[in-house]
């Protein structure tokens, strides 16, 4: 009789291998949470465009694989760099930057669990201008949902969830700029 | 019969770990500008109040999440447990917006001249 135990044990492994990989949640990806410019968009004050850059960003949190996906201040950084660039905001330079952006993360609210996990991140943007003063000082509170179509894994469709609610904060952000009266 | 009271109780478990809404108190607010010195003042000590029993309550729920993620490991109950994980940081967010209102109140008291 062939011993079946070292065949049944490698399956096993191998089982539990794919469960872990599949539940171990992994950081948003900055590329996913960025925005681009819509041929609808409204334009932005002239004095902003090529003036902006992103100083500070705090309040982000790393991914631990073994807990939930998060959104970490070098992603959100990046995100809002490459957002600034794709919408024309973005300063050639240092010196060319007269509006400085500092991010306050606040924090996100996920679920525990769910077939649709709805995410919303709460985001404190505050924009100086050339003098120092604060010409926007904004609280965003952007919600997202995935769902099951979207992602079949839990830790996947929070991630997705994360990304989507940071995108909307991002566009959000962008329509107070498009609002606001810079000098 | 093991899976006619399985799917309701998981879908039961699914539909009931939404996370908590939070509003966090808004930086800027309509009315800033006509605040006297003393509102100000009065607006700072509350928050400093407020902010100082979030981080408490903030702090209770991270070790309470960590104690429900170590009891996850227990067979079938440890799911339920495990689900109940909040995640919604409601204190964190509170306490983070009251710090960032309290940064905004107290320029505007430097740009009015009030006393400290």
């Amino acid at each position: 009789m062939i011993n079946e135990t070292p065949r049944i044990l490698s399956k096993l492994i191998a089982c539990a291998s794919l469960l872990v990989l599949a539940g171990c949640a992994s950081a948003a990806d900055p590329t996913a949470m960025s925005v681009s410019v819509q041929a609808t968009d409204r334009p932005f004050p002239q004095p902003l465009q090529h003036a902006m850059c992103v100083r500070d960003v705090t309040g982000g949190e790393k991914t631990n694989p073994l807990w939930a996906s998060k959104v970490d201040n070098e992603g959100f950084k990046a995100a809002l760099n490459n957002s600034l660039g794709s919408t024309g905001l973005a300063a050639a330079d240092d010196a060319s930057c007269h509006y400085k952006i500092d991010v306050n993360l606040l924090g996100l609210s996920q679920p525990g669990m769910g077939f649709d996990m709805k995410v919303t991140s709460h985001v404190n943007y505050k924009v100086y201008d050339a003098t120092g003063q604060a010409f926007v000082l904004e609280t965003i509170d952007a919600p997202y949902t995935a769902t099951v179509g979207d992602a079949f894994v839990g830790v996947e469709r929070l991630k997705l969830a994360n990304e989507g609610s940071i995108r909307v904060s991002i566009q959000m952000f962008f329509d107070k700029l498009r609002d606001s009266k810079p000098k | 019969m093991l899976t006619r009271i399985l799917a309701p109780a998981c879908a039961l478990l699914l539909c009931a770990c939404a996370a908590r809404e939070v509003t966090p108190v808004a930086m800027a607010q309509p009315g800033d500008d006509a605040l006297s010195c003393e509102a100000i003042h009065q607006q700072i000590a509350d928050n400093s109040l407020a902010e100082a029993k979030y981080i408490k309550k903030d702090k209770a729920v991270a070790d309470a999440n960590v104690a429900k993620q170590v009891a996850g490991v227990i067979p079938i109950a440890g799911i339920a447990i495990s689900a109940s994980t909040d995640l919604s940081n409601v204190e964190q967010i509170q306490a983070r917006a009251l710090a960032d209102r309290n940064e905004r109140l107290t320029q505007l008291a430097k740009q009015k001249g009030c006393p400290t």
